[in-house]
C-alpha cells in the first residue's frame, strides 16, 4: 500500500474493542497488523452484551461494521486461537513467537453453514454462554460469532481422545474439516506492540456470603447479559432456572470491591443498564439496587441513573449482611447507613462482580517484560500521566488490561496507542 | 378472503441493521415467508414515500420498511426521517382510503434474527387476512 | 452499446443447491433480455470459483455481472475484486441474496425457487441501470491546528508535530500551561503541576515544527476535513495570520461553575469560603499568600470543611475528578497544617479505577473525616462558619469550621459556544460539544476532521486528557498521511444543477452537513469529501434533483417492478 520504507508492522494482543480499534487505525495508516487473539472468535467482552450504556445501543450492531472492516482488511492478519509465547528485541525491532493452535477447520473452505454441529455426539457446557446452555465438541460460541467458522475442542472431542469418530467431517460438503491440522509456531518481526487483553470478572464463589453457586436464583451480571441477549441461551427471554419469569429482582453492586481494594468503575452503570433493560422487558418487574457509593462520573451517566430511578427502580445505599434461600427466591438482609436493618425478598438476585485483569496477564507481563501492579493490571509508565506507555519502550497498553474503564475510555486509549506508535515511527 | 391467496410483499431493508438481521434470521434458520421480497438500501432514510407508494401501486399487497432502532442509525438520524415520512404516508393513505394497514414500519437490529422472522410472519398473516390489494383489480 | 449481462448462480455446496431448484432458475432466466450467459458453480467464493468467474467475464465480454449466492455482506467485496481483475467496473455488478434470505429461510423448495427467481430478476433489472463508478481522492494538508495551550493541547502538539507535519498551537492567554500550571500538587503522586508543565513545554518549545501563538484567538475556520482555512488574530495588535490545515483539535479546557448562582454555599458573601481553584492558587509558592494556607485574618485555619459535589444536582452530572482532588486537598492540608481538623462532605464518593481507592483509604488513615451529607447550607456569624448538612438518617447536623473549600461542578470552557457555532457542532444538554459516537468515537466531533479533547469534551483528569489528545493524534496521523491523498466515499449523492430549485431542503436534512448552497448559481452542491451516501437528501428532494450514485430512484424502481411482475 505505502512505499515500504514508511511501512511498519505492529503486534496487537487481544481482539476486543481496544484491539480492534488499534488495528483498524493502524491499518488505515498503512501499517501491517498482526492481531493475536486467544479465543476462537473475536470481539472480546463487549459482544456478550445485548445493549450497552448509556444509550442502550445494540452492542453487536455497534461493532459489526468494525468487525467486518477488520475481516476484509488486507493489512490486518487476524490470528485467532493464538497466544504470544516470547518477545525479544526492542522498539523498532521486536521478534515475537506466537503459538497458533489448530482449529481443525479450514477457514478458506468453511462457509459457516453450521451443518457439522448436529451429528456431533458430545455435549458440554458452553463457556461463552456462562454455562447456561450446552455446545458440541465442534462449535461456534454463539450465533453471529466471527470469524464464522467452528473450532474443535480437543479436550472433549471423541476423536482427539482416541476414538474413531468422524461424524462432523462426514457431514461437511466443503471439505472444511481437517483433523490433520497442526498447531503452528509463528515468528513475527514487529516495530511495536499493543497489549489490549481486557478483563475477566471476579470469581463470585470467592464471596460465598452472597449465595452464588449455592442458591438457585443468584446470578452473576455476566450470566444475566447472556440471558438478555437475543442470540443467547434463552434468546432474550428473561427466565429463571425454573423456567418462570421473575417478578422481583435485586442487584447488589460492588461484589468483590472490598476484597480487591479498588472500585471497578463501570459496574454501577452496568447494573443500572441491566435494571433499565429488565424493566423494559417486564414492565411490572420490581427492581431494587443495593450499593455503597454510586459511581456515575462524567457528563451523561448521572442522567441515565436518574431516568432509571424515575422509572421506578429503587436505589438503596446499604451494606448486605446476609443472603439466604427463601422459597424459590432469596432473602437479603441489609443495613442502611443510619444503622437500620431490613430484609428484602426477591425472586432473582444479580451480583455485580469486580473487574480483574484477563486470565493470562501474569504470564504476559513476564513475556513482555512489563510490570504489573498488586492487582495484576499492567503498569503504565507514569501513573496519572502517561497511561498507554509502559516502562518498556515500544510496548503499549490500552483498555481494561491497564485499569477498569468504560468503552469510550478504552477506545480513546486504543487510539492513543496508535498516536504514540505512528509518532514514534516517523 | 385469504385461503389460497399468497401475498406479494416488498420489503425495504437498511444495509446496516435490518438487512443484517434478515441475514441472521437465515444463519439461524428461522422461517421467513417467501411472499417477502427484499430490496436493500443503505439507510431507511433513503426510502421516500413515493417509493413505497410506487411499490403499492405496482401491485404489492403489503410494503415493509425496516431500519435500525431509533438512536442506532448508522448515519445518525436517517431513521428518524424514515419514521416521520412513514407517519405522513400512513396518514395520506388513510385520507385517500387506501388501507394504511398494508404498510409496516419495523425496527430490526443486526442481532435480531428471530425478531425479523416474527415481524415478517406477523405482517404476512395480516396481509393474508386483508386479502389482495384492491389496487391489483384496478390495474388488471 | 448492447448490454451483455452474465448471471452466475452459486450452489454453495448443497446449502443453496439442496433448497432451490437451480436448474429451473437457469431455465427461467436464460431467455430473458440481455442475458449473455447464465451458469451455476459449486462454490464461487473459492479460489477456483473466483478464477472461473474472472475468466468467464472476460471470455463472454460481459458488460454487467449478477451473482446469485450468499448475502452481499459476505462476498460483495470478493466479487467486486473479481470484476476489477477481469477488467469490469466493479459497480456494474449486483448480488442476489438467495442463501441467507431465501434457501435458508424457505422450507418449501418450489416457493424458495420462485423467490430466488424474483430476487435474481430484480438484480438483473437493476444492474442494467447501474453506472460505472470510480474511486476518487483529494489532496489534503497534513498540518494541524490545536486550539488551547493547556496540558491537552501541548501534548497533542508534541505527538503530532514532525518535519512533514506542522502544528499551529493557539493560546488565548499570554502563556501556555492552562490550569495545571497553577496546581501546586497533583494526585496521586503529589508532585508539582508547574514542574510538569515546564517538562512538557520543553519538548514543544524547541520543536521548530510547532508554531505557538499566544494572546491570540482563532477567528475563522472554513472548509472541511483535509482542507480547513484558518484565520488567527493576535488580540493586542490585530495582526492576522492565515494558513491551511487538515485537521483541528479543540482543547479549550474547562471552567468552574459560577457559585454565585448557589447562594446556600455562601460563596462571595461569607469570609473564608473558597472555590477549589482559589485554594489551589493559595498554595502556589508565588501566590497571594506565598504558598501558605491562611484565613483572611492572616491566621492558619484550625478546621477546614471540603464540600464535594457543589452544583452536581443543579447541573445534573458528576464532574468525575473532584473527589480525587478533594482528597489531594485533604493531604495538602494535613501536610502543611498537621494540627488542622479536616472534614469532607460528599454525596457519592467517586474513586474509580485500580489506584484511587487506595489513595482514599490512605487519606482516611491520616485522620480526615468523611461525611456522607446532603442539602448543604453555609452560614457565618462572629464565632465562625457553620456548615449545616442532612445526614443519612435525615437529621440536620451543624459543623463548625474556620474555612470552607467548595468543590464546584466543571463546565466546558467559555469559548465552547463560540467554537460550536463556528464549526457547526451541536452542543449537548450539559453544554459540551457532541461527539461523533459516544462510545466508538469519543474524541471525534460530529464534524469530520475536528477533534474535541480534554475537559472541553467532558470533565476528566490529566491522564485522561492526555489520552484523548494522543487519541486525536492517532486518528489524524493515520488518516492525514503526508503525500497521501484522502480517498472519498464512492456512492455519494449528487445534485443535478438542472433540477435543483434551491429550496435547501436537502441541506436541512443532511446528517453530515455535507451539502452547501452555491449563492451564485442558487443551487445546492454536495461536498463529496463529507458525504456518506445515506440518501436522506435524495428522499427529501421535492424535485428529484438529489440522486445517490448506485442507489438512484430509477435503479431501485427497477427492483420494485421486477419483484412484482
Amino acid at each position: 500500500m505505502e512505499n515500504n520504507k514508511n511501512s511498519i508492522s505492529v503486534l496487537v494482543i487481544g481482539a476486543g474493542i481496544a484491539g480492534i480499534e488499534s488495528s483498524l487505525l493502524l491499518a488505515n495508516s498503512g501499517a501491517k497488523v498482526y492481531l493475536v487473539e486467544k479465543a476462537s472468535y473475536f470481539g472480546g467482552n463487549i459482544i456478550k452484551c445485548e445493549e450497552v450504556f448509556p444509550n442502550m445501543e445494540c452492542a453487536t450492531c455497534m461493532i459489526a461494521p468494525k468487525q467486518q472492516e477488520l475481516l476484509q482488511s488486507e493489512s490486518i492478519e487476524l490470528l485467532t486461537l493464538s497466544e504470544v509465547e516470547d518477545v525479544q528485541g526492542s522498539v523498532g525491532d521486536f521478534t515475537v513467537k506466537v503459538k497458533k493452535r489448530a482449529r481443525y477447520v479450514n477457514l478458506e473452505n468453511c462457509i459457516g453453514c453450521n451443518e457439522c454441529f448436529g451429528p456431533c455426539p458430545v455435549e458440554v457446557d458452553n463457556e461463552f454462554e456462562e454455562k447456561l446452555s450446552k455446545r458440541k465438541a465442534i462449535y461456534i460460541p454463539c450465533p453471529g460469532a466471527l470469524p464464522n467458522a467452528p473450532v474443535i475442542d480437543t479436550d472433549n472431542c471423541l476423536r482427539f481422545k482416541g476414538e474413531n469418530c468422524q461424524l462432523c467431517q462426514e457431514n461437511c460438503v466443503f471439505d472444511a474439516i481437517d483433523y490433520t491440522q497442526q498447531d503452528e509456531s509463528l515468528e513475527l518481526n514487529v516495530q511495536a506492540i499493543v497489549v489490549a487483553t481486557g478483563f475477566k470478572t471476579y470469581d463470585l464463589t470467592q464471596a460465598p456470603q452472597y449465595g452464588y453457586g449455592k442458591l438457585n436464583n443468584v446470578y452473576s451480571m455476566v450470566e444475566v447479559e447472556r440471558i438478555c441477549a437475543s442470540n443467547g441461551p434463552t434468546e432474550g427471554q428473561i427466565v429463571l432456572r425454573n423456567g418462570k419469569a421473575p417478578e422481583s429482582v435485586a442487584i447488589i453492586h460492588c461484589v468483590g470491591r472490598e476484597e480487591k481494594g479498588y472500585c471497578s468503575s463501570v459496574c454501577c452503570m452496568a447494573s443500572i443498564k441491566q435494571a433499565h433493560f429488565l424493566k423494559n422487558k417486564i414492565p411490572g418487574l420490581k427492581i431494587t439496587q443495593l450499593y455503597s457509593d454510586l459511581c456515575v462520573p462524567g457528563r451523561v451517566y448521572q442522567r441515565f441513573y436518574e431516568e432509571v430511578k424515575k422509572s421506578g427502580v429503587d436505589f438503596i445505599r446499604a451494606t448486605v449482611s446476609e443472603v439466604k434461600g427463601q422459597g424459590t427466591g432469596v432473602a437479603i438482609k441489609y443495613k442502611t447507613e443510619n444503622g437500620e436493618e431490613n430484609t428484602l425478598n426477591v425472586d432473582m438476585l444479580i451480583l455485580a462482580p469486580a473487574i480483574e485483569p484477563g486470565v493470562d496477564s501474569a504470564r504476559l507481563a513476564d513475556i513482555l517484560g512489563i510490570p504489573q501492579d498488586e492487582h495484576g493490571f499492567f503498569n503504565e509508565k507514569e501513573p496519572d500521566l502517561d497511561s498507554v506507555d509502559t516502562s518498556r519502550e515500544g510496548v503499549f497498553i490500552a483498555g481494561c488490561a491497564q485499569s477498569p474503564k468504560d468503552v469510550p475510555d478504552t477506545v480513546a486509549e486504543a487510539e492513543a496507542t496508535v498516536g504514540k506508535i505512528l509518532s514514534l515511527s516517523r | 378472503m385469504g385461503g389460497e391467496f399468497t401475498p406479494r410483499i416488498v420489503g425495504f431493508l437498511c444495509n446496516w441493521c435490518s438487512y443484517a438481521g434478515a441475514d441472521l434470521a437465515g444463519s439461524t434458520k428461522q422461517k421467513v415467508p417467501s411472499s417477502l421480497s427484499v430490496i436493500k438500501v443503505m439507510c431507511s432514510g433513503r426510502v421516500e414515500p413515493v417509493l413505497i407508494a410506487t411499490a403499492y401501486l405496482r401491485g404489492a399487497d403489503g410494503v415493509l420498511l425496516a431500519g435500525c432502532h431509533p438512536g442506532d442509525c448508522h448515519y445518525r438520524e436517517g431513521n428518524y426521517y424514515a419514521r416521520r415520512r412513514f407517519a405522513l404516508l400512513e396518514k395520506t393513505m388513510e385520507t385517500l382510503g387506501l388501507e394504511p394497514a398494508r404498510l409496516m414500519l419495523a425496527w430490526v437490529s443486526a442481532s435480531e434474527g428471530q425478531r425479523f422472522g416474527e415481524v415478517t410472519n406477523l405482517f404476512t398473516e395480516r396481509i393474508k387476512e386483508m386479502g389482495p390489494s384492491p389496487l391489483k383489480k384496478a390495474l388488471l | 452499446m448492447a448490454k451483455k449481462i452474465g448471471v452466475y448462480v452459486c450452489e454453495c455446496g448443497n446449502n443453496i443447491a439442496d433448497n432451490v431448484d437451480i436448474d429451473r432458475i437457469i431455465k427461467t432466466i436464460s431467455p430473458m433480455r440481455n442475458i449473455e450467459v447464465i451458469e451455476k458453480y459449486r462454490l464461487l467464493c473459492s479460489e477456483d470459483g473466483k478464477e472461473f468467474l474472472k475468466q468467464s467475464i472476460k471470455d463472454n465480454e460481459l458488460t454487467h455481472l449478477v451473482v446469485a449466492a450468499c448475502s452481499p455482506k459476505q462476498h460483495e467485496q470478493t466479487f467486486m475484486n473479481v470484476c476489477l481483475a477481469a477488467g469490469l467496473n466493479p459497480y456494474l455488478f449486483q448480488m442476489a441474496n438467495i442463501r441467507e434470505q431465501c434457501a435458508w429461510v424457505t422450507p418449501d423448495k418450489e416457493e424458495a425457487t420462485d423467490k430466488a427467481i424474483r430476487q435474481i430478476t430484480a438484480a438483473i433489472a437493476r444492474v442494467a441501470y447501474q453506472e460505472a463508478l470510480g474511486k476518487r481522492d483529494i489532496d489534503v494538508s497534513p498540518d494541524v491546528l490545536v486550539i488551547g495551550g493547556g496540558i491537552a493541547g501541548i501534548r497533542a502538539a508534541q505527538v503530532l508535530a514532525s518535519p512533514d507535519r506542522k502544528v499551529y498551537l493557539v493560546e488565548k492567554s499570554s502563556s501556555l500551561g492552562g490550569k495545571v500550571k497553577s496546581f501546586d500538587k497533583l494526585f496521586t503522586k503529589m508532585e508539582s503541576g508547574s514542574a510538569l508543565i515546564d517538562k512538557e513545554l520543553r519538548k514543544v518549545e524547541k520543536d521548530e515544527n510547532v508554531e505557538v501563538f499566544t494572546d491570540s484567538e482563532v477567528e475563522q475556520i472554513l472548509g472541511f476535513f483535509g482542507n480547513f482555512e484558518i484565520k488567527v488574530v493576535k488580540e493586542a495588535t490585530g495582526e492576522e495570520r492565515e494558513f491551511n490545515v487538515g485537521a483541528v483539535v479543540l482543547a479549550t479546557g474547562f471552567d468552574l461553575m459560577d457559585l454565585k448562582a448557589l447562594p446556600q454555599y455562601g460563596y462571595d458573601k461569607l469570609q473564608d469560603v473558597y472555590t477549589s481553584i482559589e485554594f489551589e492558587e493559595m498554595n502556589v509558592p508565588g501566590g497571594p499568600t506565598s504558598g501558605k494556607i491562611l484565613l483572611k485574618n492572616g491566621k492558619p485555619p484550625g478546621s477546614v470543611a471540603i464540600i464535594h459535589c457543589v452544583g452536581r444536582e443543579e447541573k445534573g452530572y458528576c464532574s468525575k475528578v473532584c473527589c480525587m482532588y478533594s482528597l489531594k486537598f485533604a493531604r495538602m492540608l494535613q501536610d502543611r497544617l498537621p494540627e488542622a481538623k479536616v472534614s469532607q462532605i460528599y454525596s457519592d464518593l467517586c474513586i474509580p479505577g485500580k489506584a484511587y481507592q487506595k489513595f482514599y483509604d490512605e487519606t482516611k488513615g491520616l485522620g480526615v473525616e468523611f461525611i456522607h451529607g446532603e442539602k448543604i447550607n453555609i452560614t457565618q456569624n462572629g464565632k465562625g462558619i457553620t456548615v449545616k448538612y442532612e445526614s443519612n438518617s435525615g437529621q440536620g447536623i451543624d459543623l463548625a469550621v474556620d474555612m470552607v473549600i467548595l468543590v464546584p461542578a466543571m463546565e466546558p470552557g467559555n469559548d465552547t459556544n463560540r467554537f460550536a457555532e463556528m464549526l457547526g457542532i451541536p452542543v449537548d444538554n450539559e453544554g459540551f460539544l457532541a461527539q461523533e459516537h459516544q462510545l466508538l468515537a469519543p474524541v471525534a466531533s460530529s464534524v469530520e476532521g475536528v477533534f474535541v479533547v480534554g475537559c472541553t469534551q467532558g470533565p476528566k483528569n490529566i491522564s485522561e486528557s492526555i489520552v484523548q489528545s494522543e487519541a486525536a493524534a492517532g486518528k489524524i496521523l493515520s488518516t492525514l498521511v503526508p503525500g497521501r491523498k484522502l480517498e472519498l466515499e464512492v456512492k455519494t449523492s449528487e445534485i443535478s444543477e438542472t433540477f435543483c430549485t434551491g429550496c435547501k431542503t436537502c441541506i436541512s436534512v443532511c446528517p453530515y452537513s455535507a451539502i452547501n448552497f452555491d449563492n451564485s448559481r442558487k443551487i445546492a452542491v454536495v461536498n463529496e469529501a463529507l458525504c456518506h451516501g445515506c440518501g436522506v437528501c435524495a428522499a427529501a428532494c421535492p424535485s428529484g434533483a438529489a440522486r445517490v450514485k448506485n442507489f438512484a430512484f430509477t435503479q431501485i424502481y427497477q427492483e420494485v417492478e421486477a419483484l412484482l411482475k
